[in-house]
């Protein structure tokens, strides 16, 4: 990869007319900049030199596609080769074969530069090539997390409770009349206690 | 070792030596034990209660009679336990009591070599600030001790709050990286609640259960010292017959008026009351859900909750686990012991009186639903005891709301009707008391029942200077009880409303759901207070009013119940307000050991937390923050699909992923109308199915990055511009 700051952008603005480069409005670009290092940053890379060359050399690989691609956005074009990028430099560091579009790789990536604290310690080594620190690369080639350590399967046993006759009592509501011989035995009961207090 | 409280002054000066270790006490000695404690309250209760019958017999014995007396019989009894409870608990410690667990062997010099214990904290939807604190303290505290590798940390999530869900996940990591705990504190969320807080546990036991011959449930508020997880552990390895072991947290931490007297009350009653209880329960004990430490292979064995026969408020899912739990391990003769002595166990109470009672009405219908467990076969007659007493704890305010309401009647019919009240003689005519002073004889009684074991608990303290110094000196103590008894008096008649209404719409089958709450910036607000205490106000007023109608000098005696009631909502905003805890407390009042010389994991604690709060880390957070982090953040989305992932690997959680419908298309079509339309478009199931699937989370991640700002919702890159501006 060239990180050199020299000229980063000139083989692509060859050519270009005022306003443009690699056949784009300078908008575009500063769309596409503005993705890239949002992304950059969010991966806690907070180095403003070498945040700046990372963002440059996406773009170059974006804008040396941008003329055989004229219908695809600039922001598109660097989106996907910073997904590339990123990607491939995950299956070098992790010795993990280039999955294309799965998934698994980029995240096994980005949870081994956190866990290997990239953005503490490796900032200068993220995305650069090989070969690496030997430390950086065990940190991120050992590092997983778990929820648990590993499982131990097994279920706890179910002894069933017995209680007896109360069992009955709970079944008894189940009965399709019981509730209505229970409100007429309530409604009983209160007649028959307002007799007793009207004639005590 | 620091962690066992010292004995009082007197009860050193007669104690054993440490190194006597007692024999273990026979079947016969401990049911003796369990007879002379009861006999003791019932007999309290037979004498006052003829003397109650005489007083109703003089005034001519009626049906409403009967009733009030029966009432009275329960209400006494149940008063009585507790009294009895600070009265041999007072005595115990005055004497010295060798029957404790940290007595009975030598347990300090065990080692814990080949033990593994994992201390497990069910969280759901708790404040995940406070809870990973609290946890990080108890860890090292823990790392202190030089025993760190034998024990391990679980966080075990029920959340359902998406946001509190990846705030969890983000915050885990960061734990984890501070303490350099990877693989020492571990974080793992169910897909369902099932269950609910024992399902967690249950879901942990059949995961990882058999990797550990102890377990120590913590509460979300909980903290513990290192060297007091490491002595339960100890007590454990000394006493194989023993199958858990419950400390008695200390409250701490409050900062509300309500919360500091709850803590006084709580450090100043709790020792006297807890010698009482641990005199009759010995090894038959019971369990509290939390502090604890239990023995994992009988825990499996014998401690599967299966739902109880019938339908609800009764069957079902058992809800108050812990109870049933320690009966069905009594019941297989594993011991259970307080370990009241041990200190360096804490947990938190609520801040207000409505927050208390939002508590109790869950714990209400746990406790009631336990009057069917009574009922279980083979349970020991002990477990019973405990079950009962869970009960009618909640059953009293009932019993005494209708024992009010039946004297009322009672009056209420005499005046109406004009008759005469003309005593008898009654068979106490030796102590020439009229009607009233009969009356006031009982009352004066009751009082004492109920006052003595506070006296008891300041007399105990009285003996022991280094306690009374804890407490910031005898006479600042005593005050402070007479401010509690005060609070108690007025907090007993909204407790009373409560627990009525609770127990009635628990047995109807109906649902209280109070939402949640609304405090203002310090306490509960006034408007939230009016909507859940004007029922309470106008009680007191109304039936106050009709009490003055009939006879003004009868209403002077029922002020104090109507006083709780009319006040109710200024002393609910009040009591809520952390500046008039700030107040007592420099006035000296309600203080505590732990408020007083702080230990110092409660002061790192409160440091950290007031840092975190200073620097804005411990706010509400906005709606769908969560949402945004876990989708846009490379390194949030990571942990979180990668702990999906784990899933995969543990059946049970498979199948309820699969059940749930992760992995199906219609989920990435779920992804593509988040994408373009943001999260208000789906529904809460709908992002809580987006969030479980790994796949479409991978893939939304990929997708906010890869697609141009014009294909995504506003919302989007609003979410994008604030993490690159962070």
């Amino acid at each position: 990869m060239d990180l050199s700051l020299e000229s980063p952008l000139g083989a692509s603005g060859e050519g270009d007319q005022p306003g443009r480069m690699a056949g784009r409005p300078l908008e575009e670009w500063n769309a596409a900049y503005a993705k890239v290092e949002s992304y950059f940053h969010a991966l806690r890379v907070r180095n403003k030199v070498l945040l700046g060359r990372l963002v440059i050399h996406v773009l170059k690989r974006a804008m040396r596609r941008a003329p055989q691609e004229p219908q695809r956005s600039a922001t598109e074009l660097a989106a996907e080769e910073m997904d590339h990028l990123v990607s491939e430099w995950f299956a070098q560091v992790l010795q993990e074969p280039p999955t294309g579009t799965d998934q698994m790789l980029s995240t096994r990536g980005r949870l081994a530069l956190l866990l290997a604290d990239m953005p503490g310690k490796w900032q200068d080594q993220f995305l650069r090539p090989g070969p690496w620190p030997e430390e950086f690369v065990s940190a991120m080639r050992k590092t997983y997390i778990q929820a648990g350590p590993d499982f131990q399967l097994s279920k706890m046993a179910l002894r069933p409770l017995h209680f007896g006759p109360i069992t009955t009592l709970t079944n008894l509501a189940r009965l399709p009349y019981a509730k209505m011989v229970g409100a007429w035995t309530v409604f009983a009961l209160i007649l028959a206690v307002l007799f007793f207090i009207t004639h005590h | 070792m620091t962690s066992v409280a010292p004995e009082p002054l007197r009860a050193q000066a007669t104690a054993a030596p440490v190194s006597i270790w007692p024999a273990p006490m026979s079947p016969r000695s401990r049911g003796l034990r369990v007879f002379y404690f009861y006999s003791s309250a019932v007999l309290l209760t037979g004498l006052v209660s003829l003397i109650f019958a005489d007083l109703l017999w003089r005034t001519g014995w009626s049906t409403s009679r009967t009733v009030l007396f029966i009432l009275f019989v329960l209400l006494f009894l149940f008063s009585a336990i507790g009294c009895m409870h600070g009265v041999y608990g007072f005595v115990l410690r005055m004497l010295g009591d060798q029957r404790r667990i940290t007595r009975l062997a030598d347990y300090r010099s065990r080692s814990l070599d080949g033990t593994s214990t994992a201390l497990v904290c069910p969280i759901h939807n708790e404040d995940v600030v406070r809870v990973y604190e609290g946890l990080r303290i108890t860890y090292e505290s823990l790392e202190k001790t030089g025993q760190l590798g034998r024990f391990d940390f679980f966080i075990l999530s029920d959340s359902t709050d998406p946001d509190r869900w990846v705030e969890e996940e983000r915050r885990w990591y960061d734990l984890i990286r501070e303490l350099g705990a990877l693989g020492r504190i571990y974080y793992r969320r169910r897909v369902t609640n099932e269950g609910k807080k024992s399902g967690n546990i249950r879901d942990f036991l059949n995961t990882w259960g058999r990797r550990y011959r102890y377990f120590i449930v913590l509460d979300a508020d909980s903290i513990m010292r290192g060297e007091t997880v490491v002595d339960l552990v100890k007590l454990m390895e000394a006493n194989p017959d023993v199958g858990l072991i419950q400390t008695v947290p200390a409250l701490v931490n409050a900062e509300s008026l309500f919360g500091r007297i709850q803590q006084f009350a709580n450090r100043l009653y709790a020792p006297i009351f807890i010698a009482g209880l641990n005199y009759w329960a010995q090894g038959f004990g019971n369990y509290w859900g939390h502090n604890a430490i239990i023995r994992t292979d009988p825990f499996m064995q014998y401690c599967e909750l299966p739902h109880l026969p019938g339908r609800k408020p009764f069957g079902g899912q058992i809800l108050s686990h812990d109870f049933v739990e320690a009966a069905l391990l009594l019941r297989e003769n594993w011991q259970i012991w307080f370990a009241y002595d041990l200190e360096g166990s804490y947990e938190e109470a609520p801040q207000g009186l409505i927050e208390n009672a939002q508590r109790d009405r869950r714990w209400c219908q746990g406790n009631l639903q336990h009057g069917l467990v009574l009922f279980v076969r083979g349970l020991r007659d002990m477990s019973r005891l405990h079950l009962l007493q869970g009960i009618f704890g909640y059953l009293a305010s009932p019993c005494w709301l209708l024992f009010l309401l039946t004297f009322n009647w009672m009056w209420g019919f005499q005046k109406y009707t004009r008759l005469s009240d003309i005593a008898t003689p009654g068979f106490t005519p030796y102590l020439h008391l009229s009607p009233t002073q009969h009356a006031f004889l009982i009352f004066v009684i009751c009082m004492c029942v109920l006052f003595l074991p506070k006296v008891l608990a300041l007399i105990d303290l009285a003996f022991d200077r280094q306690r009374r110094r804890s407490f910031g000196g005898l006479a600042k103590t005593a005050v402070s009880t007479v401010g509690e008894t005060i609070f108690s008096t007025l907090h007993a008649p909204m407790q009373m409303l409560w627990h009525s209404r609770f127990v009635v719409t628990i047995l109807l089958g109906m649902g209280v759901n109070w939402g949640p709450q609304k405090r203002s910036a310090d306490g509960t607000s006034w408007g939230y207070a009016f909507r859940r205490h004007w029922g309470h106000t106008l009680t007191g007023l109304v039936w106050g009013g009709v009490i003055w109608g009939l006879d003004p000098r009868t209403f002077w005696w029922f002020v104090p119940v109507f006083a709780g009631m009319v006040l109710s909502i200024p002393v609910s905003v009040l009591t809520s307000r952390s500046s008039l805890g700030a107040r007592s407390r420099a006035l000296g009042l309600f203080l505590t050991p732990e408020e007083l010389s702080p230990p110092p994991e409660l002061d790192t604690l409160r440091v950290r937390l007031a840092t975190m709060s200073g620097a804005g880390e411990t706010g509400e957070r906005a709606k769908d923050s969560g949402l945004a982090e876990i989708v846009v953040d490379p390194y949030v989305n990571a942990i979180h699909v990668s702990l999906l992932r784990e899933k995969k690997y543990n059946p049970e959680h498979a199948e309820a992923l699969a059940k749930l419908g992760a992995g199906r298309p219609e989920v990435r079509e779920l992804g593509e109308k988040l994408l373009a339309q943001g999260p208000d478009a789906l529904k809460p199931e709908e992002k809580f199915l987006v969030m479980s699937d790994a796949d479409t989370m991978s893939w939304l991640h990929r997708q906010i990055w890869l697609r141009s700002g014009e294909t995504l919702a506003t919302w989007w890159q609003a979410a994008i511009r604030q993490l690159a501006a962070r």
